[in-house]
């Protein structure tokens, strides 16, 4: 069940809320827990076991590991405790991408499991990780119950999409958290904006990307205008789940932290990855980059320490050597920039250091939704005139005419224009009447889109 | 944030939320959608299995798309939205020019160029090849052929298209009706043409297979009619009428249903009230139809393979004729024609929009 979806806003969301408001404050949870695996179970009924046993094995790992602290056995434990989750996401996620690899390298015949990629299984397995570790650390107490854990872990606000909610972040509302209707309204502004740019600008800017897909008449401007389309769904489409499921934790009384803060406004990579997907980035940081020494080594093993954390952060993404290139272009990127780049950047003018961050990231995006290195190959010699297409054909301007005000709206949308209006007016009579007005009508025309079967991808399949 | 404004977010989201979920579940649900013509998805039954494989969710979530109330006005606020906010040239390829709805289709299938042409073929080699039937054929175009380049959308290359056909149905005769047709000739709401705009059509056909022309019709008038485009485009355009043409020599014919040997007349007006109100000429899609003209000249027959254009073409070419056959490939078998006809010296006519030629795969 995804959050734009008739099944989710008309029938799960209210039966929850109602649930959730008449159930006594120590049941809370427990009424939580049951709709989250719904939620889940919905969507994976056979996978929701495996789900269960990763939250169970991590409860008794965080008990197990508080009792041992300090202990080989703690260690043990943990390295336990750490193996197991991420050997079940290794063999549902990757083991596929590992036996076809070593096929192609040895030329043996090894069969592909087929595994259906548990959706999700990213995100929890990081969640449960983040949760032993941090027991393990001392950051905080291991979890005595087992349904507050769960609660934690399958929490359907941030189950399938993210972000990655560390335990540290909600372990106090988990016990105890507080209701109030500002946070409610709040919540449900945050949820029914976030609605509004799935549906009404990820969607279709994913509609402009199958008819570049689809198209029988291509070009150079087309192909453009399918990497820029692209890079803005996906950045409208992340971030709208996560708007969405910052906003439903909000209405909850949970206070997840910000995922995404305009990243195409960066003026430099660097700065671009503590602007995107801030969860990920963050967890990567803290829970590799620095066990690994972090800053505080020769900078040949810092150069050495980049380059492992961002292919992990490629292939957490998908399993494919796509993926991974995908995260090493950027880890080469990085470490061009700490090494001598970001010096020079930072006198180039405003406008060269926006270009040069929108211009790489367009590049890479187009790489991360290529299946094949041949076809992202292919989309960049479309891009650079080297595949003979012509600079613009008839379907090229068809579809510049019907999607050229979507892209106005997604240019403007990408940076804190809105925001910073909606900020400005914030506390007058117009802001009184405009945000019920606007919630009211996204959600009416969201809803209009939804039952219309509209294109409505999920793209974190593959996460 | 101030009080009025909480309160206010917050009973507009419950309102609509709440509202549309308890009117979604209390209503009583639908079981057609005349927009969309076709059947509407009921509460799917649970049974464990249906539930472990997803078929429960997948019917499900069917169920509450097709049975959401206010389906069709939300349906119409999204066109609206789309056209008017976003400036969006088409809603899922159905774009609004000079006034007409059609559907864009942009790209020659060169596979199902192949699949039409070779089930022609066939037809052709397993019936025809060794007879005495004179045979013709002719292509219809579609409405994109007058209305897309005009708009700017994207369209077939007609003229490599109706070259492909030519070099590959060169063993047939060619009459050539696309010069006697314009975007007038067509609903506005639908795919087809109108058979009170088509009688030069007909009479150009009717020539090259040596006929006489044929122009003493009475239009008699049915009504108001939502083509499919109507439903597909949720967009308010206003109805076509729909009308057929007809004299004593058509009132007086007998049209057997060879699917289950019923007999009607040419024009089935109790279709009109259907689903498709197009169905009103020859009733709609039959594999086989057999149409007795008594007032046609002895022994004289014409056979006609054809998609559902051929429905309102046909009645204006019995004239002369004492029996017309019509076959569509589509919902039978080629090779159980012989079981209901044999072919020896009749006229025969394949006559095939470029919408089915582009999209054949339905052609047996």
């Amino acid at each position: 069940m995804v959050f734009s979806s008739i099944e989710f806003l008309y029938v799960f969301l209210p039966v929850t809320l109602l649930c959730y408001l008449i159930a006594p404050r120590k049941a809370k949870n427990v009424v939580l827990l049951f709709f989250s695996l719904l939620f889940y179970w919905w969507g994976e009924p056979k996978y929701t076991i495996l789900m269960l046993f990763t939250i169970t094995f991590c409860y008794a790992a965080g008990r197990l590991i508080e009792n041992k602290k300090g202990t080989r056995a703690g260690k043990a434990m943990l390295t336990v405790s750490v193996a197991v989750p991420l050997g079940l996401l290794a063999v549902f996620k990757y083991a596929d991408f590992f036996i076809g690899t070593a096929n192609s390298l040895t030329g043996a015949d090894i069969p592909l499991l087929k595994l259906a990629l548990p959706i999700g299984i990213s995100f929890y397995t990081f969640q449960a990780l983040s949760y032993v570790v941090d027991v393990y650390r001392g950051d905080t107490p291991a979890q005595r119950s087992w349904i507050n854990l769960a609660t934690y872990v399958v929490l359907f606000p941030q189950l399938i999409a993210g972000p990655i909610v560390r335990y540290t972040t909600v372990a106090e509302d988990l016990s105890t958290r507080s209701h109030s209707m500002e946070n409610v309204a709040l919540g449900i502004r945050r949820f029914v904006y976030g609605l509004g740019k799935k549906v009404l600008i990820a969607n279709l800017l994913g509609s402009l990307c199958t008819a570049y897909r689809e198209s029988g008449d291509p070009s150079v401007l087309f192909s453009w205008m399918y990497a820029i389309s692209f890079s803005l769904q996906i950045y409208f489409d992340f971030s709208a789940y996560s708007d969405m499921a910052i906003g439903i934790g909000k209405i909850l009384g949970f206070r997840f932290l910000e995922n995404f803060n305009y990243p195409y406004i960066s003026k430099s990579i660097t700065e671009f990855w503590r602007r995107w997907h801030i969860s990920l980035g963050s967890w990567f940081r803290d829970y590799v980059y620095i066990p690994l020494g972090g800053n505080r080594v020769k900078p040949l093993r810092q150069i050495f320490n980049i380059l492992v954390v961002w292919c992990l952060t490629g292939f957490w993404h998908g399993a494919g050597w796509t993926f991974m290139s995908w995260g090493l272009y950027f880890g080469v990127l990085l470490i061009i920039e700490k090494l001598f780049l970001r010096k020079y950047l930072e006198k180039a003018p405003s406008f060269l250091q926006h270009f040069y961050v929108v211009f790489i990231v367009i590049i890479s995006f187009v790489l991360f939704n290529a299946d094949t290195f041949t076809m992202a190959f292919s989309d960049l010699k479309a891009m650079f005139g080297a595949a003979g297409l012509p600079l613009y054909s008839a379907d090229t301007l068809y579809n510049l005419r019907s999607y050229g005000v979507l892209l106005i709206m997604a240019f403007i949308g990408a940076t804190p224009l809105v925001k910073n209006i909606g900020k400005k007016i914030e506390g007058t009579k117009i802001s009184t009447v405009l945000e019920p007005v606007s919630v009211a009508v996204i959600l009416i025309i969201c809803t209009a889109y939804l039952v219309d079967g509209s294109f409505n991808p999920f793209l974190y399949f593959r996460f | 944030m101030k009080k009025a404004k909480l309160i206010s977010i917050i009973l507009v989201f419950c309102i609509l939320i709440g509202g549309a979920s308890l009117w979604l579940f209390a209503k009583e649900d639908g079981e057609i959608s005349v927009w969309e013509r076709r059947k509407l998805q009921q509460f799917p039954v649970l049974k464990w299995e249906s539930v472990m494989d997803g078929k429960f969710m997948k019917e499900f979530v069917s169920y509450l798309s097709d049975q959401f109330p206010l389906r069709d006005e939300l349906r119409r606020l999204k066109a609206q939205v789309l056209f008017n906010l976003y400036q969006q040239k088409d809603n899922g390829g159905i774009y609004i020019q000079d006034g007409s709805a059609s559907k864009i289709d942009a790209v020659i299938n060169s596979g199902s160029v192949d699949h039409f042409t070779s089930r022609i073929g066939y037809l052709y080699d397993t019936y025809l090849k060794d007879t005495d039937c004179r045979v013709y054929y002719s292509i219809i175009p579609d409405k994109n052929y007058f209305l897309a380049e005009k708009g700017g959308y994207p369209h077939l290359d007609y003229d490599e298209l109706y070259r492909l056909l030519s070099e590959r149905l060169s063993y047939m005769s060619e009459i050539e009706i696309k010069h006697l047709l314009s975007a007038e000739d067509y609903y506005t709401t639908d795919t087809h043409w109108r058979q009170e705009k088509i009688t030069d059509v007909a009479n150009e056909i009717r020539k090259a297979m040596g006929l006489s022309e044929v122009t003493d019709f009475t239009e008699k008038t049915m009504g108001d009619f939502y083509g499919v485009y109507y439903g597909q485009s949720a967009l308010p355009l206003p109805p076509d009428t729909l009308t057929y043409l007809t004299n004593d020599e058509l009132e007086g014919c007998t049209v057997k249903n060879f699917e289950n040997g019923s007999e009607s007349k040419v024009y089935n007006e109790e279709k009109y009230t259907g689903l498709d109100p197009y169905d009103v000429y020859l009733s709609g899609a039959v594999s086989m139809l057999e149409i007795t003209n008594p007032m046609g000249e002895k022994g004289k027959e014409l056979v006609v393979f054809r998609d559902s254009f051929g429905s309102s073409l046909v009645p204006l070419l019995l004239s002369s004729y004492s029996k017309v056959t019509l076959v569509d490939t589509r919902y039978i078998s080629p090779d159980m024609i012989s079981q209901f006809m044999s072919f020896g010296k009749q006229d025969v006519l394949f006559i095939y929009s470029t919408l089915l030629v582009n999209s054949s795969s339905t052609l047996k």
